[in-house]
Order: C-alpha cells, then structure tokens, then sequence
C-alpha cells in the first residue's frame, strides 16, 4: 500500500503542467462553488433574520386554522398558561400578541378613506420581540397599548390626504359581527418597504384593537423571538408540547411567511444545479487529464503487469493519483473559498440604492453576505471528490482491461 | 530436470482480421540451467514462443507445463502471481518504472511479495555491489545511459530467484560493447546462481554465445543446437 | 490550407477531442436552460402583469399615479378617448374607475381595489375573463361582482352570495353598495387576487357618487416593443393634464429585475467560462507536446513560427465553434419540450405564484445570450490555446528534434 502511495505521488509530478493545470482547475471550481454557495445561503440567512425581526419571529402561536385561513374569529386563547408555557422555554427571548383585522379608514377632515389591514400590538413588548418600532418614518409610534393613537403607512397617509395630528376614524368589523369604529390620532408613518405595511397598513395598541372589536382574551398571533436561530425547531417542537391549548399551533417562519420560504427554497435549488454543472465541467477536465496520462503509460504498465503486479493493484493506483489531485485542488480550492467568504462576511456588499426598493418589496435586503457554515465546504468538497471518482472509473477500466503485451506493444 | 515443457504448441492471432498462425506446432524441453537463445527471421514466432512460455499469452492450441504444472489451468490473477514469484523478464526497453531509482526499482517485486523494508535493501543492495551498479542506486532511468537501465533490468529480474529469465531483445538498444557486457553479466548469473535464461533474439552476439539454439522459421522448429 | 490541417490534427486523437467537446457542449446547454428558465420566469411575470390589469399603457390625469384621490378623475375623458380611437398602433383600449375600499359579507372583510369596468372593452384589454374558475366574466348588469377565489374563502362566500362593497364617495361620506358575486376567478398571482376585486363601471361610478367620470384608460398596443413610440405619440396629442405611463414606468421593480438577471447570467457565463478554459488549456498543451518532433521538423523546413502559432489556436477555435454550436443545439433542444408544456415547478408553487408567475414556467432562451455565448465561447477557446501556441513555437528546431 505504501508502494501504491509512493508511486502514486511521483507519478503525479512526472508532467508537473498537467498535474498543475488539472489541479487549478479543480482548485477554481471548488473556490467559485464555496463563494456561490457562500452567497446564498449567508445571504438567506440575513433576510430570513430581517424578515423574523422585523415583523414574523421566528416562531409564532397561532390558533390552528388561522394562517391558511384568516379570519377574525379564528384567535388563540392568550392566558395565563400560554404565557407560563412561553417563558418556561429558555431560548425564547421575548414574546408579543398581535390581533389582526381588515378595516375602513377616513380622514375627518378630508374627503378620502380607504380599506386599510390593521394590525394591533402592545408597543411595549413589541420593542423587545421585534424592529416594527424602529421603522417609524417620521413622528412616533404609539406610545401605550390602550391610547387612540395610530400609526399610518406612508404610502397610505398620504392617499388619505392626511398628516400627522390629523384624526382618522377606523372601521371595522368586530367579533360580534356589528361594525365599531372609533377616531385615532395619527402620531407618526412607517416604513418597512413592503407596500403591504406601507400602502395598506395602520398600526393600533392591542388593548384598544380589543375593545373596537370586543376581542377580550385572545389574539391572533403571539410572536416569539429566540436567542439562536438554529434552535427554531427544538424550541418549537417543546413548545408545542408544553401548551394544553389543543387548538394552538406553533409555526416556524417559513410557515408563517411561505412565499418568502418558498423563494428561498427557489433560488437554493437553481444554486445548487449551477453548481452541479460547474462540478460537471470540471469533472471533463479530470477524465481528460486522467485519460491521457493512463494512455502514456501503457508500455510501462504492460511490463508492470508481466513482471507480476496484480492487476487491480494498477488500478487502485490510477484511482489514487487521481485523489491526490483532486484532494489538493480541494484544499487549495477551499481555503481560497475560506478567505472570500470571510471577507464578504467581514464586508457585506450593499447594493445600489436603485434595488433597495424592489428588493423590500419581496422582503429582501439588498444586501450580499456570505456564509462560513463548515457545510459548504464539506459539501462542496465531497461532491468533487465523488464527480472526480465518477470521471476516473472509465480510465480505471481501461487499466483493468489492460494485457500485459497489449500494453508493452502499444503505440 | 525439465523446467518448461510443450507439446503441440500453436498459436494464431488476429491481425486486422488476418489470421496469422505464429507457431505450428512446437515441442520442446527446457531444463533448469540452460541458456538458450531463440532466433530465426522475422515473423519466425520467436517473440511468441517467448511469451507463451512466459505466461504472458496463452497457446490456442497445445499445452504448456511448467514443472509439471499446466500453465492452462491456471487463472489470470493466478499467472500474474506465477510470474511474480518464479520468473524474470528483461525487455528490449521500458524495463524501468521512471518514477523509481534503480534501487527502488530492483526493490519492487520485493515490495510487491511483502518483504520487509530491511529484507529488500540488503538483498538489492548486495546484487547491485556484485553486478557492479551500486553507484546508480539513487538514479532514476532518465539519468542512466541505457546500458546502464539494461543491467539494472538485470539486477531486477533476479532479485527474486526466479527459476527462469526472459529476455525478449535484451541487446537491441545497445551498442556492440554494451551489449557484449550485458551477456557477459547474464552468463555469469547463468553459471554462478544457476538461473536459466532464455532469449528470443536476432542480435548476430546474442546467437553466437548461445550454449543452445533454437532456431524457428514459420512457427516451427527448424533447428535446435 | 491551414484550417484543413488544423481539422485533421484534432481528429488524431478522437477521445481525448471529444472529452474537451463534451465539456464545451455541457457548459453552454447549461448556460442556455438556464437562461430559458429565468427569461421564461421573468416573461411570465411580466405578461401576467400586463394582462391582467397593467396593459401597455395607462393614461390618468397628470398625478393620479403617485397619489390616488378620488379627485383626480381624467379631465374631459370623452376627449382623450376620442383621440385614442384614432391614434394608430392601439389594438384596444378600456376605461376603467378605480377606489381602494372594504369588502366585507356577514363573516369578514377586506381591504380591496376596486375596479369598475365595461365587460366588453376590459375583455380586449385584460385576461381575467380567462381566468374564471367558477361562474362568469361581468356582463355589464346591474350589482355584479367578480372576486378572487382566495378572497370568497376569505369572506366565506360562494356563487352567488352577496357582499358589501364599501368606499368613500367624493364628498368624503362613506358609500356603499350591495353586490351578487356573479363570478370567482384564479389569476398567476396570488398577491394580486388578494386585493382585487372587478364591479361594473356605471355600478362603479354611482357608488363613488362620481357621475360619468372615469379614472384610468388601459391601453393595449398592436406592438408591445415600440411601445415608447406610442406613448409619444399619445402624449403629443394631450396637453400637461394627462400622464400617460407606459408598462416600463409602470412596473420599474420588473423592468429592475431583468435588469439585474441580465447581469447575473454574465457571471455565471464567465465562471463557466473560466472553468472550461483550464480544460481547454491542458488538452491543447498535451496535444503539442505529443508533436513537439513534428513541429521541431516542420520549423526546420522552413515553416514560420507565426504559421505553426495559428495552426495551434485554430485547431482550439476550431473545437471551441464545434462545441458552441452543438451545445446551443443540445440547449435549444433540451428546452423545446418545456416550451409548449412548462417545467412543472409546483413544488414551488405558492412561492412562484407570490411572484405573479405561476407554477408552470416555460422557457424562453434568449437570442441575445445566444449570441454573447456563441461569441464568448470560441473566444475562451482561443485564449486556451494562447500558452500552448506559444509553447509549440518556442522551440528551437534542433532542441525540439532531439525531445524525446
């Protein structure tokens, strides 16, 4: 074995071009795989915390029905023994209850009102479970749970012809089925970027949101927020058994938001099949070299083989020559992939301002990350390894087919 | 003592669809000990005989036995293993792996038998001090002249002790000199070790220092000295 | 001369030829599917959006786009749809009131655009009519209305329910109307069926309180791609009280994101690029060596070093215009099947449909990165051969006799 391993090794560096060709080749498809690879996933990984911090959590309990069908009956219980369930769970850092409802809002003094999603929220344990508070665009946000203050989107407040100090009168339908309605001041505008919020949207305290739509001891979404966003199915799976409530689910985000799931997953998959096909091209470059350097030698192996040397033992020797390159090419491959990434990570690239807009309007940042997540490499690596040894099967066979005087008479 | 034996032997190959029938029908007896050449024109069977008695190609018909072992029954992994541990083969070139020094070279059907690493350097070390090549043991190929490659080739293929030595053209490469040294080395392992060798050779050298003969002219025997 | 040597030389050896061809082959089917996919994707979403409600072209009064009031009805619409009517390179046109209000029926509500329409005209202009999956397109009768499938399981409607559409009027009081829904459809975009609903333009008009005024024409054009040149010459027939806004303005993100697949399929194509050229460069190297002898020989009889340095990099391009054209035919071919019936991606469904794409993609390979690969490619194989070319001329001619 050790003869293999040696004889292997110096007959890499008998055409040192060729061997340094085949490997740079193997080194630059690894490279640009890990940075591609890199690039998606960090960057998933940032909108999906943006997305969750923004408005979603990473987990939510909902009463089940409710995400496939919205409606302003379906609310959860919110007492005493979900909220114990809740703060028993030690990675959740904070947790806020949301009601949600389709209303019509109009300006008092001017003539023009709109159907508008209202969405209620204690501001207090808001400012700890997500950013929802910060996106304020000018004036405040609301300052208590209970006050007739609201806050407008932008887009919205201003095809309502209103300003900030204006009264605007809600109205909505309530869980009775009678329509309430009740006057707000408008303290300030946001802005998330999602024509959702900005365009349709008003945000009021939740305890008033109950008493215009006489919604008393539920809601419709608790919003919970973690410490580690890899612990998102542990905690959801212990949450979830630790509420009585057999009417409650508790969602992950991708559940909660399955379009913006369902793209990720999208543009995953075209990234891996782009990545398959550079693998696959380098994969040529391997049978070629492999191919050619097996041919050269066929009047040396042909003595080899006369002389007595079992005959898989050539074989295993062409196999291992073509790892050596290819483990070379991968670590060289990986470490240059290593320091990209880490600089991307170090220094995201911010996209021009121009694609902010339209990037928000999905849900995404326009922002470039990347990833170090140790399984880019593994994975990147492996696959070249396995389409290394896809391409050396064909020369190995020609090896073990080889006779002995075949291979001395060969030209 | 009978080391090879045949009986009938022919052998016919495909060439471009041609048939060609490279031995009709050989009888013969080596005995442990000879020295023996085969010459004759070329597209006599010389290089064929050479290589059916060295187990690197099978009769198509006829039978050949090696110490009463027929070499028919035996399977291709088996062959490779026969040739292994009881010949030697010396080609007219490529004899040499390039990646390995002479030493190294000498050393690898050692390797190949699982000798221990001592085992093989004292035993290569020693042939190539009494071959006269120690000083080329660090020396791959490329940096050999060739009749230094031939002795080294030499030295390889008795490093084992093997019963029997091909030699197919040993002296092609060489010049008259170089080649007479070389048959000068391969007789004294001859008489010294007792090692048989045959040859297949039209080197007008060669046949000369022959101690038998064989002569073949279309596949048969036609004179055996 | 040269090139039938170069030919013949590439043929000496047929594997090791076809390996690089293959390579060659592989890459630019790839870069093409890929291409097909993501214009097919971006196609789709644009047509949808312009079938469905965008059209081509819009014309509103001057502002309405950026800020939609009640107020900002089209000034003396009857006069601008009489200019459209004789304007060349309109296939159709459709007035249409539009108000952003609350649908609700006994269960729920719902923020929603309205858009009143006549059936007739709007039928020319947009596809809902073909997307009906339960009852019918309006008809232009009293009190009907048409909602998305998504928004009756909202409202926990069906066929024939009535709902209550509500708006606030011109004077600013809230007025509202009782409807029969006459007719559920399913569009691409599930983003768009959930705040969309369509009423009939008079049934429009009267609950907006708005007499006859109409709010938006949507314009559908004979040629979609000179569509500046009819947005001008509309534009010139109406003074600075009309905006007219064609589907490039309209949907800027769209217009963005082609945009920004154009550049990103230009860095796939240079890494696939890259990834090609070190198999070029090692099969052109391996190829000269084996000849050095023969081009030591051939430069000692005299032939130029310039000669042999072509010969060399035309055998590359040769292989590199072989590749290129059988990868563009394997690609082309490839993708044919899926033009007619689509690569089924429901998997992704509702995520394709929040694009407004739906969950058949068809393919649709664009001729200009046909044209950048057929280009790029051979130019790839040409820089491949540059060192090996330059290889097989440095040698002296007696050095290179003696090269074993």
């Amino acid at each position: 074995m050790k003869l293999l391993l040696k004889l292997a090794w110096r007959n890499i560096w008998r055409n040192k071009r060729r061997s340094l060709l085949t490997l740079a080749a193997v080194a630059f498809a690894t490279f640009a795989a890990i940075g591609m690879r890199g690039i998606q996933l960090g960057t998933y990984d940032v909108n999906i915390k943006n997305a969750a911090s923004m408005f979603a959590g990473y987990l939510q309990v909902q009463k089940n029905g409710y995400q496939e069908n919205p409606r302003l009956r379906k609310a959860v219980k919110y007492d005493e023994k979900l909220i114990a369930a809740i703060k028993a769970e030690e990675h959740i850092t904070g947790f806020t209850p949301r009601i949600y409802a389709d209303g019509l809002v109009s300006g008092e003094k001017s003539k023009t009102s709109q159907g508008t999603a209202v969405f209620a929220v204690d501001p207090e344990s808001e400012k700890k479970v997500t950013t929802l508070v910060e996106r304020v665009n000018e004036g405040r946000f609301i300052s208590s749970s209970d006050s007739y203050e609201i806050v407008v989107g932008h887009k919205l407040l201003k095809n309502l012809n209103a300003e900030i100090g204006d009264t605007l009168v809600l109205l909505s339908q309530g869980f009775d089925g009678s329509m309430g309605n009740f006057k707000f001041e408008v303290t300030g505008t946001i802005k998330t970027g999602s024509s959702d919020l900005d365009g349709m949207g008003v945000i009021i305290g939740l305890d008033t949101a109950r008493e215009l739509l006489y919604m008393y001891g539920k809601v419709h979404a608790v919003v919970l927020m973690l410490d580690n966003m890899e612990l998102i199915d542990d905690v959801k799976t212990s949450l979830s058994q630790a509420i009585t409530d057999t009417s409650a689910v508790v969602l992950n985000w991708g559940e909660v938001m399955p379009d913006f799931k369902q793209s990720i997953e999208f543009d995953n998959i075209s990234g891996i099949m782009m990545l398959a096909i550079l693998i696959v091209i380098v994969a040529f470059g391997i049978l070629n070299t492999v191919l050619m350097s097996v041919t050269e030698r066929f009047n040396e192996f042909g003595v080899t083989l006369s002389i007595g040397m079992p005959q898989i033992k050539l074989v295993y020797l062409v196999i291992i020559e073509t790892i050596f390159i290819t483990i070379i090419g991968i670590i060289i491959g990986d470490i240059g992939g290593w320091v990209l990434n880490n600089y991307i990570v170090d220094n995201p690239i911010h996209l021009g301002a121009e694609f902010a807009d339209m990037y928000a309007e999905y849900g995404f940042l326009p922002i470039i990350e990347s990833s170090l997540d140790y399984m880019i490499f593994v994975n990147v690596s492996i696959s070249v390894v396995i389409i290394s040894l896809i391409s050396v099967v064909y020369p190995a066979m020609k090896v073990y087919k080889l006779e002995a005087l075949k291979g001395i008479r060969y030209t | 003592m009978s080391i090879i034996r045949t009986e009938k032997l022919e052998k016919i190959y495909q060439d471009n669809g041609v048939p060609v029938h490279a031995l009709r029908g050989i009888d013969l007896e080596i005995k442990k000990g000879e020295y023996t050449v085969i010459a004759g024109p070329s597209g006599s069977g010389k290089t064929t005989l050479l290589n059916v008695l060295g187990a690197l190609d099978k009769p198509t018909k006829g039978n050949v036995w090696f110490e009463d072992q027929n070499l028919a029954d035996k399977k291709k992994a088996e062959l490779s293993d026969f040739r292994l541990k009881k010949l030697g083969f010396i080609f007219q070139a490529y004899n040499l792996i390039p990646v390995l020094t002479a030493l190294e070279n000498i050393e690898f059907s050692m390797m190949l038998l699982g000798k221990s690493e001592k085992e093989r350097h004292e035993k290569a070390m020693a042939l190539m001090e009494e071959l006269e090549i120690a000083e080329l043991a660090k020396k791959r190929p490329n940096e050999m002249s060739g009749g230094q490659q031939q002795r080294v080739a030499v030295a390889r293929a008795i490093v084992n002790n093997p019963e029997i030595v091909m030699a197919d053209e040993p002296t092609a490469n060489l010049d008259t000199k170089t080649g007479g040294n070389l048959l000068d080395l391969m007789e004294k392992m001859n008489a010294e070790k007792n090692i048989t060798f045959i040859f297949s050779s039209h080197d007008q050298q060669v046949i000369s220092r022959a101690k038998r003969l064989l002569y073949l002219r279309d596949g048969l025997i036609e004179k055996d000295s | 001369m040269l090139l039938n040597i170069a030919w013949r030389n590439i043929w000496r050896n047929k594997r090791r030829s076809l390996v690089v061809l293959s390579s060659v082959v592989v890459g630019v089917a790839a870069i093409l599917v890929i291409d097909g996919l993501n214009n097919g994707m971006l196609n789709q979403m644009l047509y949808n959006q312009i079938s469905s409600s965008v059209s081509h072209l819009q014309i509103h009064k001057s502002g309405y786009n950026d800020n939609k009031v009640i107020q900002s009805f089209i000034p003396e619409s009857d006069k601008v749809e009489y200019k459209l009517q004789n304007t060349a390179g309109i296939e159709a046109y459709s007035k249409r009131v539009k108000a952003f209000g609350l649908v609700s029926s006994a269960y729920n509500s719902s923020g929603v655009y309205i858009t009143g329409v006549i059936a007739s005209d709007e039928k020319r202009v947009s596809n809902i009519a073909d997307m009906m999956v339960e009852g019918s397109y309006l008809t232009d009768k009293k009190d009907e209305i048409i909602i998305s499938k998504k928004m009756a399981e909202k409202l926990n409607v069906k066929l024939g329910s009535k709902i209550v559409v509500m708006a606030s009027t011109l004077d600013g009081s809230p007025g509202q109307q009782l409807f029969k829904v006459t007719g559920i459809f399913e569009t691409y975009s599930s983003t768009f069926d959930k705040s969309n609903i369509y009423i009939g333009l008079p049934d429009a008009q009267k609950l907006l309180e708005v007499g006859d005024e109409i709010y938006e024409f949507a314009v559908i054009a004979k040629n979609h791609e000179q569509i500046e040149l009819l947005d001008s010459s509309i534009e010139s027939g109406l003074d600075d009280r009309y905006e007219v806004l064609n589907y490039k303005v309209l949907l800027p993100m769209m217009i963005m994101q082609i945009q920004l697949t154009k550049e990103s399929m230009m860095i796939l194509n240079m890494i696939i690029g890259l990834a090609l050229i070190f198999g070029i460069i090692n099969t052109m190297l391996m190829s000269v060596f084996e000849r050095i002898r023969e081009f030591g020989v051939l430069m000692a009889i005299g032939l130029k070093s310039g000669r042999l340095f072509r010969m060399v990099v035309t055998e590359a391009l040769i292989l590199g215009i072989i590749g290129t054209i059988a990868g563009i035919a394997a690609g082309y071919l490839f993708t044919l099947p899926f033009v007619h019936y689509g690569f089924d991606f429901s998997v992704f469904a509702e995520s394709l449909k929040s694009f407004g794409v739906g969950a058949k993609i068809y393919p649709a390979v664009s001729f200009e990165n046909t044209i950048s690969v057929a280009i790029m490619i051979p130019i790839i194989a040409v820089l491949g051969a540059i060192y090996p070319a330059y290889k097989a001329v440095k040698l002296q001619p007696v050095y290179a006799i003696r090269h074993v």
